[in-house]
């Protein structure tokens, strides 16, 4: 497979013929350390003459007979122009470095590159080297700390899991608060698959696992909501633009990389191991001591390995340049059975015509995944509960040993499991019987044609096709827990796909007049989305007529097969203007309409919404003391509609069942009040910067100021008992998230060999609901989950944390009942936000000679936890605290029974109150703050100058990721998530414990 | 060249207009009004799930199983539900049954009606209306006032109907529904869409005249002419009632599983209850095979070796639910039923009998009543044994022994037997009468909450654990829970009505748990 496709894009390349005409220019761009720089552009001014350097630096480009200006512009360096004569022939330019760079140029919504300086909104990039140097299975998790106001949490599941990245706070409240991923301009469809609940499941993964984190170039966190002037809502709540790689003319360039990660569960739950049950059950009460198995939990989990490799391989001419990947990685998780294998092919090429006028250029990314046994969460179907929970005098090994029994009675194997909780199973059952498979098969391809018109005037069209192949199966063998699984066994089978065409056309225009300079660009969109196009079937506990047969044709007759859909279809125009005064000021005026589909009988189909920004270059228009280099303020203000969910203004009616063996399924009637006026949601933002460099660019800081109000919000209510309807919908509410992002960066340090650069990026949001519905005001979105409450009120916060404490008289202390057990307060309190108030990262970089030295320390401070798997471990008797408390022989307590002050508890008494899964949840709530090593890279870069064997360089890296904590409240990491949806965050429900991982990195460049 | 790329940018942001969005926001996979006229489907097809949901699917564990199956002692959760403090202790955590029959019964009802209307089809609208009022007797019987007569109102409040004015609207409506019926006796419309009766319009007028008799019974007490009057119309009518097994009104399930079985078998939820086991055992009840399964480990039942049965305490303090898991479940029969029984001929019979007491013409003999109600339902259950019960002049309710929580134990109130005795004060036969009612009215436990708050028969113990508070209203240590409270969402939403609809309630009424249904006068005294 490996080879043959090899094979092909070496022909594809044989094939690109260059068609040389007039003069040659070859030439090398370096840095200021004399390296070469891939990637920069080289363009000849004014004319359509334009390649990439290669990977050392190098470039050829067929260039017009006289004399000539060379444009040449590199992200992370400052865009140079070179004038070169006509008898030239080589040309070599040194561009100055970011740090040092005033007039850095990054990519702006739709792909565009722009000088930095003008942008009149908050954008912080990071390179796909930073991303690489991590080696993490997931992309986004590299991103965390990085880059300012961006809160990354990452599933718990392990490779191939999802990722919920939130820029600058909630701000809808059924709808989702992720940013936008947009690809080369293009936006990218980034579906999540479900995810665990308290009561199990599994995360169903996202969009983002299909890219190859090897084909990304650079990644630029746009915060606000102005991109969304061209991509619409979508892009509403932020863009996280990704830049791919792209062929470079000249002569072809391979690149080899291999990482091979390890695993290992760094933070499970303290346990104790010395007192069992008192008299069998399910509960270690005893108070006499044993000699117990310890080790078992231990021995449960496994090293996890992730091993990726890939190559790619660029090249062409000036006429056409292509871009090839490969990657495969495998991995098998720290819990057993776990495996991940993905599969990614990138093919990439630009071909220009007529004159260099039109530019033809396509991209084509496939990547298949296929995950087994991903670890869920929650009670049921979770091999973690009967671990942690397990009668700690049994005999542990010989259920490990003997997980299933062979049963005369059924004449099959049945689960061989002590207790009938319905959470409970023997967790090598479970592991072994119980099997969920989920595979993605996904072809990402565009096309795109641009066509210089004129001098300044260029058009663009793009097209882009997203299919996406969907596979969720998960299967439960007969004879285990029937609370969650049939006499027959269960399965659960979903299989859709997910297909979104997207298309847009933008004119630009180029003009300088004078001191002025303008950009115009104006442009249409259009979006056709058709997801969940597919079925789900699941007998849940209704038994399949043959035991462990998944098969349709094994359905007893009362399921029904579920036929899922969800499309929407959106048409934009848009037009941008940025005019510039002599390169100080500039003015950026934009405005969008919509047409949404999901909004069509209400007549607010078509909604329209503006943006403006400014920002002015101080150090352009008066002398500032010498030590300020650079100075601009800005300031932008954006308005953001946001269409409905699907199919909520008029639905039709449903089939309520498959009937009884002798009739036929009723029909449920469509019961909710006709919303035929429904609104869009509409997002205002308003933020203000200021953005400076001192010393010539030796220090950095890059602050911002930002407020964001989300009206009109799309909720479900009920209708009232005696209306006639179930249900109504309404626009309504009011959000407010409001906060700073600072980034500061510097290179305190710089010897001819030596070099420190250091950044950190700080960022605060507050969140405040300032109405939900203004007739009701203890409407609420979210209620109790089993003891947990994350809730969204009025007058609070998004995902406000409400519990049950303990019953407290005036004096504090806790009210015992007539029998001496602790009481529990009548009412769930509000005990917290846990949304953190404060994130902060510090990343360092040490360059000596070629070793380099990534230090990223990431803190995020404020905001709670809680733990749903410790006030399990409690009440079970199964925690070391729980141990302590019997070894002392009694917990100290501040309560009081009747009149009596009571300062002592019995441990038994004390933990059989409180905990469990809807008992007093007061003690296991944490504060979420932590400080952690977030990663630590060491590596070496070996150059060969003179090579036989055709390599370059070789780069060698060791990386540890998490490796421990600075600081920590919670017994587990809150930032690895349970569920990345907004319902269940920071809590934990027996999740996989938190892992560290180190590993290390080889790159070759032939 | 130029031009032709101002006319491509034209064609995408006129061209494609946007004629397509109200197709592309339907989702194809739901069944549009159009498509449901063909075979006349679209009037007849909502009944089968407005019938099923009188009672419902899960739902029903917050909605029977913890409210008036625990509190009539039918069955109760070994489960330690929010701490042990829910509705099985009078502490209200789940109130979920009235806007199941606003949205699933009243709602598409309504639709139903209208249609019916608009295609012509005016029967449908005459089944819908009896399809609500067995829908909204059930639910006044929780609640009190509920809001009937202004129902679909657009105003902002939403006034309730007070009692004594809903049940006149009851009776009134069940007369110009059996007129209608009468006069069609041979319309075969509903035979596709009806699970129960195949479309049997004279079964359809059985079912009218037995509600009728039921909601005469109901309100026998507090206003004893219009009881009378309505009773004996029932008694009277020629279209008669359901008075054998074949004609009782048993709900489908639509293939789905009994909700009692799926709480007890897959969840582990529910158990039988202490209440009835007293009774079953203690009157060697052969029933108690058929509604129960017998439990393994003899140490639970040592009270009574013959009866390897336990149950659960109504409102019982639960500590661990392991403990009171191995207790009996349902008959594992509960898992492969079709059907549930939601009007039995043995009812009407036990109907006749009470109505026979208080000398309503046509009710018939007492005695004869009470036998053949037992009788019917020991062969609507498969039972065997029915003579030999009825002579029992000795056996009695015993005392209940919990064998892992003695706090649970308690001591039966009731001393009878099973035989008629005709030198019986009418007492006696009442509650004879009405403890057989109750023990065959299983899985139908609503009626047997009204007959209990009613007439204070059969003699269940009061709640072991009584988590009563001023959140939801104060039940005394002597005294059972009187009502549901009205739903939050009313509370808020339309707080005017609601306080309307406490003020009907009389005076001093609040909007809680202990305070009377119209009905439940509160007097001992049956006669």
């Amino acid at each position: 497979m490996k080879k043959s496709l090899l094979t092909a894009c070496l022909v594809f390349f044989a094939s690109a013929i260059a068609l040389a005409q007039t003069r040659q220019l070859t030439g090398k761009v370096t840095g200021p350390d004399n390296q070469g720089v891939a990637s920069t552009t080289v363009k000849v001014k004014g004319g359509n003459s334009a390649t990439t350097t290669g990977s050392d630096g190098s470039f050829t480009l067929t260039v017009p007979a006289g004399n000539i200006i060379l444009q040449f512009s590199s992200v992370g360096f400052s865009a140079k122009e070179v004038a070169v004569s006509a008898s030239q022939s080589s040309v070599n330019v040194t561009l100055a470095t970011q740090s040092s760079d005033l007039n850095e140029v990054v990519v702006t919504a739709l792909g565009i590159k722009r000088e930095k300086k003008m942008l009149t909104y908050a954008s912080q990039q990071v390179s796909g080297d930073e991303i690489r140097r991590a080696a993490s299975p997931n992309f986004m998790e590299a991103i965390s700390g990085k880059a300012a106001g961006i809160d990354i949490r990452v599933s718990g599941s392990g490779a191939g899991g999802s990722t919920k990245a939130v820029l600058r706070g909630a701000k809808s409240l059924l709808g989702t608060s992720e940013a936008l991923y947009v690809i080369d301009g293009i936006p990218m469809v980034n579906n999540k698959g479900g995810q665990p609940g308290s009561y199990g499941g599994t995360d169903g993964g996202d969009g983002l696992s299909a890219l190859n984190p090897a084909d990304i170039e650079s990644v630029n966190v746009l915060r606000g909501a102005n991109a969304s002037i061209l991509y619409g809502s979508q892009g509403a709540n932020g863009v996280i633009l990704i830049t791919t790689k792209k062929g470079k003319s000249g002569k072809v360039s391979v690149d080899v990389n291999s990482s091979t990660v390890l695993e290992q569960v760094s933070n499970l739950p303290d346990f104790q191991f010395e007192y069992g049950t008192a008299s069998g059950g399910d509960y270690s009460w005893s108070k006499t001591k044993g000699a117990y198995q310890k080790t078992y939990i231990d021995e449960f989990f496994q090293t996890g390995v992730n091993a990726t490799n890939s190559v790619s391989v660029s090249g062409g001419s000036d006429k056409t340049t292509a871009y090839f990947s490969y990657s495969n990685s495998n991995a098998k998780g720290v819990l057993p059975t776990n495996t991940y294998n993905k599969n990614t092919i990138t093919l990439n090429q630009s071909t220009k015509f007529f004159n260099d006028k039109v530019t033809l250029s396509s991209n084509v990314i496939f990547s298949a995944e296929k995950s087994f046994n991903r670890p869920g969460a929650g009670y049921y179907n979770n091999p973690l509960t009967g671990l942690y929970l397990f009668a700690r005098e049994r005999d542990f090994a010989a259920y490990k040993a003997n997980y299933q029994v062979f049963n005369d009675v059924r004449n099959m194997n049945r689960m061989n499991w002590y207790s009938t909780e319905e959470k409970q199973n023997n967790p090598y059952w479970e592991i072994n019987n119980n099997s969920k498979l989920a595979t993605n098969s996904r072809v990402i391809a565009n096309m795109k044609l641009s066509y210089d018109i004129a001098k300044d005037l260029k058009f663009e069209i793009r097209g882009n096709m997203d299919y996406n192949n969907v596979l969720y199966d998960n299967r439960y063998a007969a004879g285990g827990n029937s609370v969650s699984v049939s006499p027959n066994g269960s399965w659960s089978y979903t299989k859709y796909n997910d297909k979104s065409l997207y298309a847009d056309g933008i004119l630009t225009y180029n003009k300088n007049i004078g001191d002025f300079s303008l950009t115009g660009l104006a442009g249409a969109s259009y979006q056709k989305n058709t997801f969940r196009d597919g079925m789900s079937v699941a007998n849940g506990t209704t038994a399949l007529q043959y035991p462990n047969f998944f098969s349709f044709s094994n359905m007893p007759y009362n399921i029904i097969f579920n036929q899922t859909l969800n499309r929407t279809l959106k048409q934009g125009a848009f037009a941008n203007v940025q005019v510039g005064f002599k390169e100080m000021i500039f003015l950026d005026l934009s405005a969008r309409n919509d047409w949404a589909s999901t909004l069509a009988l209400t007549g607010n189909q078509s909604y329209l919404y503006p943006a403006m920004g400014i920002s002015a270059i101080i150090s352009q228009m008066v002398n500032l003391p010498n030590a300020i280099s650079f100075m601009k303020v800005r300031a932008s203000r954006s308005e953001t509609g946001n269409e409905v969910p699907y199919n909520v203004v008029n639905p039709w009616n449903s089939i309520g069942g498959a009937g009884g063996p002798t009739g036929i399924g009723g029909i449920n009637r469509n019961t909710q009040v006709p919303f035929t006026n429904l609104k869009p949601e509409i997002i205002k933002g308003d933020e203000y910067g200021l953005e400076m460099k001192f010393f010539g660019g030796k220090l950095g800081l890059d602050a911002t100021y930002y407020k964001d109000v989300s009206t009109n919000q799309f909720l479900t209510l009920s209708a009232p008992s005696g209306s006639g309807y179930s249900i109504y919908y309404v626009n309504a509410g009011k959000i407010l998230n409001k906060g700073f992002e600072v980034t500061i960066d510097a290179e305190p340090l710089r010897t001819n060999n030596f070099r420190w650069k250091t950044a950190v990026n700080m960022s605060r949001n507050t969140n405040k609901i300032e109405e939900l519905i203004a007739s009701n005001p203890n409407y609420q979105v979210g209620g109790d989950d089993e003891g947990f409450a994350s809730i969204i009120k009025a007058g609070g916060s998004f995902n406000d944390l409400y519990i049950f404490k303990f019953a407290r008289n005036a004096s504090d202390q806790i009210i015992l009942s007539a029998t001496g057990v602790p009481t529990k307060a009548a009412t769930q309190v509000k005990v917290g936000n846990v949304n953190p108030d404060f994130l902060m990262g510090w990343n360092n970089t040490f360059t000596y000679y070629d070793w380099f030295l990534n230090v990223l320390v990431n803190g995020k401070f404020g905001g709670v936890a809680f733990s749903k798997t410790e006030a399990f471990l409690d009440s079970y008797g199964v925690s070391k605290r729980s141990a302590d408390a019997r070894n002392a022989g009694t917990i100290a307590i501040n309560a009081i029974q009747g009149t009596t002050p009571v300062t002592s508890i019995d441990p038994v008494v004390y933990y059989s109150a409180i905990g469990d899964r809807n008992k007093i949840m007061e003690p296991y709530v944490f504060s979420r703050t932590n400080v952690r090593l977030g990663q630590l890279s060491l590596g070496y870069t070996l150059k060969f100058k003179k090579s036989n064997i055709g390599i370059k360089d070789a780069a060698f890296s060791l990386v540890g990721r998490n490796l421990f904590f600075f600081f920590k409240k919670a017994p587990f990491d809150p930032e690895q998530s349970m569920s990345t949806g907004n319902g269940m965050q920071s809590n934990d429900v027996f999740s996989l414990p938190a892992t560290r991982s180190f590993g290390f990195n080889v790159k070759l460049s032939f | 060249m130029k031009q032709l790329f101002v006319a491509l940018m034209m064609l995408i942001v006129f061209g494609s207009c946007t004629k397509d969005f109200e197709s592309t926001n339907q989702n194809p996979n739901q069944i549009s009004d159009l498509m449901l006229k063909q075979d006349f489907n679209l009037v007849g097809s909502p009944f089968s799930g407005m019938l099923y949901e009188l009672h419902g699917n899960q739902g029903s564990q917050t909605q029977e199983d913890l409210c008036y199956d625990s509190w009539m002692g039918y069955m109760n959760t070994p489960t330690d539900f929010v701490g042990n403090v829910n509705n099985t202790t009078y502490y209200i955590r789940w109130n979920g049954y009235w806007g199941r029959q606003y949205n699933n019964v009243m709602s598409p009802s309504r639709q139903v009606i209208r249609l019916a209307q608009e295609n012509n089809l005016p029967l449908f609208a005459t089944w819908a209306k009896l399809i609500r009022i067995l829908s909204m007797s059930r639910l006044t019987a929780i609640h009190g006032p509920i809001i009937y007569s202004n129902y679909g109102s657009t105003a902002a409040t939403i006034n309730y109907d007070k009692e004594s004015d809903l049940y006149n609207t009851f009776f009134s409506q069940l007369d110009s529904i059996q007129t209608e019926f009468g006069a069609n006796k041979t319309y075969a419309g509903f035979a596709k869409f009806d699970p129960t009766y195949k479309g049997s319009i004279p079964s359809w007028m059985k079912v009218v005249n037995s509600l009728r008799l039921r909601l005469a019974i109901r309100v026998s007490k507090i206003s004893p002419a219009l009881a009378k009057t309505q009773g004996e119309k029932a008694l009277s009518d020629a279209a008669g009632l359901i008075e054998s097994n074949a004609d009782n009104f048993n709900i489908s399930l639509l293939g789905n599983i009994m909700p009692v079985g799926m709480i007890c078998y897959q969840w582990d939820d529910t158990r039988m209850g202490g209440p009835i086991e007293s009774f079953m055992v203690g009157l060697k009840d052969e029933r108690i095979g058929k509604y129960f399964a017998p439990v393994t480990d003899p140490k639970l039942y040592a009270d009574h070796p013959a009866y390897p049965y336990k149950g659960i305490r109504n409102g019982a303090f639960n500590a661990a639910k392991a403990d009171k898991v191995p207790y009996s479940k349902v008959s594992p029969d509960f898992n492969t039923v079709q059907t549930r029984r939601h009007f039995t001929a043995s009812e009407v019979l036990f109907l006749k009998a009470e109505a026979g007491l208080r000398g309503w013409t046509g009710a018939g003999d007492p005695k004869t009543n009470y036998e053949n109600g037992v009788r019917l339902s020991f062969a609507d259950w498969g039972a065997g044994g029915a003579d030999a019960y009825l002579l029992d002049k000795t056996s009695k309710p015993i005392d209940y022994v919990d064998p892992k929580d003695a706090r649970n134990n308690f001591k039966t109130r009731s001393t009878i037997t099973v035989a008629w005795n005709a030198a019986d004060s009418k007492e006696l036969m009442l509650e004879k009468i009405l403890t057989q009612k109750y023990l065959a009215g299983f899985t139908n436990t609503l009626e047997a909450w009204v007959d209990f708050r009613r007439t204070g028969y059969p003699k269940i113990p009061t709640v072991a654990k009584n988590d009563s508070s001023p959140d939801w209203g104060i039940i005394p240590a002597n005294e059972w829970i009187k009502r549901m409270p009205f739903i939050p969402g009313e509370r808020t939403g339309n707080a005017a009505g609601v306080a309307d609809a406490v003020s009907k309630m009389g005076t001093g009424a609040k909007d809680d748990i202990a305070t009377r249904l119209w009905w439940d006068t509160g007097n001992p005294l049956n006669f």
